[in-house]
């Protein structure tokens, strides 16, 4: 029994970990969720004892009674924290366009890009060189809506805080 | 004992009630700040009791002893509890002060005090685990406040890593119940030393890897800059100064206290990757430019040292740990509270905050090292002392070029509020008097320490 339990486990792990290296956020929230039930079902193979349902009147062995209580309270916490996953993906989706981790990352780059230039446009300022900086925060906000990663436009200034 | 209930059914009652009201309504806010600081009045009653009588235990329900769950409240949980209710009301008013934009924070951060004040108080295994599920739940709707596409970003990978983590502990839990036959701590801890050697290195290592998510340690850190750097202020003070204790308690708890043979033999992997935290987080804070992200490399070398400090163990490493948590934690609440205002009192604040990481005496942040300093050399452990003096220019080099970029040079005057800039006068002042009269902090830590068992042979 024990073998079938493991075995059980080990292929909900493996699919839900294969599935959260998808790009997909919704192939990502199913795989938590595999890897959720998992753990679930580890809960209930760790009982310490197996047999008839624990019900009084007792009717010889009776299985665990704790793993089962454990095992439901996990449920109901994976099922709410999938529900605020599906939520949150749902306005990731509103405000990106797009589902795909590549495209989301891509977004993250920009906008440290954008805040690296920001700062030494600043930097930059304060060393009586507006109009550079003038020239940094315009090519910054240039950069607005570029997906590819080509190198920061202010690089040519980060000279100017040393 | 009744009062042990009295915190976690305030929180509890406050944060349902708060829920179904408009938090953007500033007496709203105003409200929540008087449920949490209730809460705080009766955590500090509760500190009373148990320093003077000792460990303090209720069953919940009524039932009997080994089936009924139970609420166990010792000096190590009050001391954490005493930390986070702190900064998440200094988190809180700030906010307040501010004006709330979303209406159901108040409720959130009051829902993530009843995870933590629960967490710190239960005796039972798997009761941490829900409170722990109870808290994280509000950190991950916390983290989108302010609906920025950034933040929505944040708040899902910050929800798919820390998820991973809290499922590991959940394996871990069926583990060791497999293991030892018990939920309740105290059995867990008798039973332990009866556990196979395999299963329980195992079962330590999840529950390692788990807490260390929390923390952010070296390898398990990618997830905390982007979360911290794109939040706002009073959500990173949460989230650094209240919710990362979850990782030291666990690991305190945990590690020192139910595994300790465990504890001794991973010493060595601890110490290897706190010294890793500590020099890669010194290393990539120096390099970085936006505040925000400054402070969260900071806050991943920081907590290398309160690593090490375990590892190395005994009633003074641990005191050392949890002095250095309790610091840690005040320090980055009026850093990330402060660094993103103006004018001249957020400027000295600023500076007692950075001092502090730096350790320069006589602000509080001193007190840390010192313990640290006195581990290393009363367990003749020269690589540590390097490494503290180490550890500490770096982040005397970061602070200060953060300070530079920040306050010294002319920006955008954005204006502060007069209430704010008092609020982290108190705070930096706070941090200066802990400072300059160290000893009640030092008998708490001490005492907090004193639950743990001793370290082994």
């Amino acid at each position: 029994m024990t073998i079938v339990f493991s075995a059980a486990v080990a292929i909900l792990f493996g699919a839900g970990a294969y599935l959260v290296l998808k790009r997909d956020l919704i192939r990502l929230i199913a795989g938590m969720v595999l890897i959720g039930n998992a753990a679930n079902l580890f809960i209930m193979s760790a009982a310490l004892r197996r047999g008839s349902a624990a019900v009084i009147p007792f009717d010889g062995t009776f299985s665990d009674p704790v793993v089962q209580s454990m095992t439901l309270t996990a449920i109901v916490i994976s099922f709410s924290i999938t529900a605020l996953m599906l939520a949150l993906t749902y306005r990731v989706y509103g405000s990106h366009d797009s589902m795909d981790i590549v495209q989301l990352s891509l977004a993250e780059e920009e906008q440290s890009e954008l805040e690296e230039q920001d700062d030494d446009a600043r930097d930059v300022a304060a060393l009586d060189d507006a109009d550079d900086a003038e020239a940094i925060r315009e090519r910054g906000a240039g950069a607005d809506r570029r997906y590819d990663a080509s190198p920061p436009a202010g690089d040519g200034v980060n000279g100017g805080d040393t | 004992m009744i009062l042990i209930a009295l915190p976690l059914a305030i929180l509890w009652f406050g944060g349902v009630i708060l829920a179904l009201l408009d938090g953007t309504i500033r007496w709203v806010g105003w409200l929540a700040v008087g449920i949490l600081a209730s809460a705080l009045g009766a955590t500090v009653l509760l500190a009373r009791e148990v320093l003077d009588h000792g460990t303090q235990e209720m069953r919940l329900g009524g039932w009997d002893a080994g089936i009924g769950i139970a609420l166990r409240v010792d000096a190590l949980g009050i001391v954490f509890a005493l930390l986070s209710l702190t900064v998440l009301l200094c988190a809180l008013s700030f906010e307040t002060l501010e004006g709330i934009g979303a209406r159901i924070f108040p409720s959130l951060t009051l829902f993530m005090a009843l995870g933590l004040t629960g967490i710190f108080f239960t005796g039972d295994a798997f009761n941490f685990y829900v409170f722990f599920e109870i808290s994280m739940i509000a950190a991950y709707v916390m983290a989108s406040y302010g609906e920025t596409p950034r933040q929505f970003r944040a708040a899902f990978l910050f929800i798919v890593v820390n998820l991973l983590g809290s499922v590991l502990f959940l394996i871990a839990i069926a583990g060791i119940y497999h293991t030892t036959g018990w939920l309740d701590m105290e059995k867990i801890r008798a039973q332990m030393p009866l556990v196979a050697e395999n299963p329980a290195i195992l079962t330590a290592t999840l529950i390692f890897v788990a807490f260390s998510i929390k923390l952010g340690l070296f390898p398990f850190h990618f997830w905390l800059p982007a979360v911290y750097t794109g939040t706002r202020p009073a959500v990173a003070a949460i989230l650094s100064g209240a919710l990362a204790n979850i990782g030291s308690y666990g690991i305190l708890r945990f590690g020192a206290d139910l595994f300790p043979r465990e504890l001794k033999e991973g010493a060595t992997v601890l110490i290897v990757l706190g010294t890793a935290s500590i020099v890669y987080g010194g290393i990539q804070a120096v390099a970085r430019h936006t505040p925000n992200e400054v402070l969260a490399y900071s806050a991943i070398g920081q907590v290398g040292y309160i690593l090490i400090a375990i590892a190395i163990g005994g009633k003074a490493g641990y005191a050392a740990a949890i002095l250095y948590t309790v610091l840690n934690a005040l320090n980055k609440t009026l850093l990330f509270l402060s660094v993103n205002l103006r004018g001249w009192v957020i400027g000295s604040a600023f500076a007692i905050g950075a001092f502090s990481v730096a350790g320069v005496p006589p602000v509080a942040g001193f007190l840390g090292k010192l313990g640290l300093f006195e581990v290393a050399v009363d367990n003749d452990r020269p690589w540590f002392v390097i490494l503290i003096f180490a550890g500490g220019a770096l982040s005397f080099v970061y602070m200060f070029e953060l300070y530079r970029r920040r306050f010294w040079m002319p920006g955008e005057g954005e204006g502060t509020l007069r209430s704010q800039q008092v609020l982290i006068a108190v705070i930096a002042v706070a941090i200066v008097v802990l400072g300059l009269a160290p000893e009640p902090l030092l008998h708490l830590t001490r005492h907090a320490a004193s639950v743990l068992p001793e370290r082994l042979p």
